[in-house]
């Protein structure tokens, strides 16, 4: 797929998507964070065995051949 | 390129990537557009080796490129669209059946509708094994300001899979995962 179907698809997949996602959160009014009072230690553990299960299922996936290949041409070319 | 690239800095990239891609999907939910992100993070890094000073934390500096990168990239597509979030999301749901279980597809789902900056926290400090401090520096922002997009994501992560993020919600939680009784 060439770099512009991919925007392609992208683009249509925003805008089919923007319909149900409507969300206002621009990371800029950020409480002051304390020590997570509101949350238990054991429910704070589950989601973090979980975000790890989710990273850990690609990152432990063989590594694509194309990107050991761009590291290794790099090495043999010296370019720059 | 320095003139001559150690091969212990080459194999410590290359032991980078599988960590990178991870990283990668976790920001776009893109699979395809995740390897494109990282062959350009690996460009970036080893044409900048330069700067980057061995012995410091070249994990984070890998991050920190792959993140700007991605970030520069998603405000030059703001332009044309409104809402790349939405994308995420719908990628997501497309292709649920890389992660085994029920269990895991529903907290795919809650974390792909996490705000990228939120997202981004959970997953720097909750997965990839960044200090609040390392995530602050990968992300350009205050460690206050990291603590509190954890703290955020978390709360939205259990609300949208109703865990009850009030009491202590031990005896649930400590009790076998579905995962483990799943035989059918």
């Amino acid at each position: 797929m060439t770099e512009d179907d991919k925007d392609k698809a992208q683009r249509r997949m925003a805008v089919d998507a923007s319909k149900s996602t409507e969300r206002q959160d621009h990371g800029v009014v950020e409480p002051a964070a304390k020590p997570d009072a509101s949350m238990s230690p054991a429910l704070q553990a589950h989601i973090g065995r979980q975000v790890r299960a989710v990273f850990d299922s690609v990152a432990e996936e063989p590594v694509p051949e194309h990107l050991l290949r761009l590291l290794k041409d790099l090495d043999d070319s010296g370019e720059n | 390129m320095p003139d001559t690239v150690s091969p212990g800095l080459r194999d410590a990239l290359v032991a980078q990537i599988g960590n990178l891609r991870a990283f990668g999907v976790s920001l776009c939910g893109d699979r395809e557009r995740a390897d494109d992100l990282v062959q350009e993070t690996l460009y970036k890094a080893w044409n900048n080796l330069d700067s980057f000073q061995e012995g410091t934390n070249l994990k984070a500096w890998l991050f920190t490129i792959l993140r700007n990168t991605y970030f520069s990239e998603r405000r030059k597509k703001k332009r044309e669209v409104e809402d790349v979030d939405g994308a995420y999301a719908a990628k997501l749901s497309s292709s649920p059946e890389q992660y085994g279980h029920m269990d895991m597809r529903d907290f795919q789902e809650a974390l792909s509708e996490l705000p990228d900056d939120q997202r981004e926290a959970l997953v720097l400090v909750g997965a990839a094994g960044f200090s609040y401090e390392e995530a602050a520096e990968i992300s350009g922002c205050a460690v206050g300001t990291i603590k509190s997009r954890v703290n955020r994501a978390r709360r939205r992560i259990a609300e949208a899979l109703h865990l009850n993020a009030e009491d202590d919600a031990e005896p649930e939680l400590a009790g076998p995962a579905p995962a483990a009784s799943r035989s059918a």
